[in-house]
């Protein structure tokens, strides 16, 4: 016991590196399998307000743009309501509008936090998309905040399809460049043109179908492949990311309950 | 030891660290993590396992800004163990340090090496952990190498500045 005692001692700030380190590699692990703690991430309310007062610093500076944009919308708006028929007035989307309040692009697993959370009626796995397409997906929910994971992280696939034939394939992201993204799954028989545009496939109650994701800028086919490499150029500019809508779907719950039944 | 002294400097760096160090965009490979500079400048009278825990909870409250929980601890934590070690392996007469590390008292080349190699295996460990896959490494190699360098010459600056 004694000489256990004194080789305890002898190595006792091994043991506490050890310790230390398996304790950090299980947050870590825990963390990316399923994020849980709204507490620490920016969905903390704190740190998020931090953000978000930087964020509004860093908007004045670009007032001049936000409203071309916020301008360019509303027509596009304004059509919409135009050519409407009273079905589509018993939809079961809705859309909360949110603010980024921060967000990075330059990163393999980048983050972006809103500025909306479970008071809002955020809940885990809703899709965020903005005027110009999808954005990304909820991941971790604080009280008036939420961490989003956008479609340029390395660990988010999104189903989509090609608007002109429902063909569907998984987009992912390379890490590399915000502004394209690679689309997957897409079978050898397929003739890919560049210029066909994918959109959300709506397999999913995460997103309404039809919601732009990105236009193809080239494809390649080697000898012998089964599957085409699809380079995706993104509807949605994240630079320059500033207001950004929540998907609300009212099934989601139930649909969610209903395929979880499933497994 | 003056704790007000390392949780006011702690505080300042923290703050730079936030609100300008990860605001930085330079071609999206330089994300220099100077806050680093609170755990080299720690003094070296301290227990080898104080020095770790201090490690943790600075790492953890880096995570909590960057959304990486565990993984800036873990880096921390392990620059926290080696720099003992490290400083044992530079520092010929160790009495002399008087518990400051800093160019004052070990000059500019010795505090250079002390930076630099436990900035490179900070660095080095934040990325691959967050790249959390083999498959680009090519990127975290640069990534360390570019952010390693700015991070760097900001700790070795600040010491010039300082303690000159």
């Amino acid at each position: 016991m004694q000489t256990l005692i004194k080789i305890l001692l002898r190595y006792s700030n091994f043991l506490v590196f050890i310790a230390l380190e398996v304790a950090a590699f299980l947050l870590i692990v825990f963390n990316s399998a399923y994020p849980r703690s709204s507490v620490l991430s920016t969905a903390n309310d704190a740190i998020a307000w931090q953000h978000e007062q930087v964020s509004e610093i860093r908007g004045y500076f670009n007032l001049r743009s936000q409203n071309e944009q916020l301008a360019a919308e509303n027509v596009a708006l304004r059509n919409q309501i135009s050519s409407m028929d009273s079905a589509q007035f018993r939809q079961v989307i809705h859309y909360t509008g949110a603010k980024a309040v921060q967000m990075t692009t330059d990163r393999l697993h980048n983050y972006l936090t809103i500025n909306r959370g479970s008071i809002d009626g955020i809940i885990r796995g809703q899709g965020v998309r903005n005027e110009e397409g999808v954005v990304g997906i909820v991941r971790t929910v604080g009280r008036n905040y939420s961490v989003v994971m956008p479609i340029i992280n390395t660990h988010t696939n999104l189903s989509c399809r090609f608007a002109k034939n429902d063909y569907a394939g998984t987009l992912k992201w390379d890490g590399k460049d915000s502004r394209f993204a690679e689309l997957a799954d897409v079978a050898a028989h397929m003739v890919v043109n560049p210029g066909d545009t994918i959109v959300t496939s709506g397999l999913s109650p995460v997103f309404p179908e039809g919601i732009p994701v990105g236009i193809v800028e080239n494809s390649t086919l080697k000898e012998g492949d089964s599957y085409h490499t699809i380079r995706v150029r993104l509807s949605t500019n994240f630079k320059r990311l500033k207001y950004v809508e929540v998907v609300q779907n009212a099934h989601q719950m139930e649909l969610e309950e209903l395929t979880h039944g499933l497994d | 030891m003056d704790w007000t002294k390392q949780i006011g400097r702690y505080i300042v760096v923290m703050l730079l660290q936030v609100l300008l160090f990860d605001q930085l965009q330079l071609w999206g490979v330089c994300h220099p993590y100077v806050y680093v500079l609170c755990l080299l400048m720690l003094p070296i009278t301290l227990p080898h396992s104080a020095e770790m825990l201090i490690g943790a909870a600075v790492g953890l409250v880096m995570d909590v800004f960057c959304n990486s929980l565990g993984v800036h601890m873990a880096s921390c934590i392990l620059l926290m163990f080696m720099r003992p070690y490290l400083i044992g392996a530079i520092v010929n007469d160790k009495d002399r340090l008087n518990e400051q590390i800093s160019v004052h008292t070990i000059g500019l080349g010795a505090m250079i090496q002390y930076v630099a190699i436990l900035v490179v295996i900070h660095h080095l460990a934040v990325f691959t952990l967050a790249a959390w896959s083999w498959q680009h490494m090519g990127f975290v190699l640069i990534e360390t190498l570019v952010s390693s360098l700015f991070t760097v010459l900001v700790i070795i600056g600040y010491n010039v500045l300082k303690y000159k």
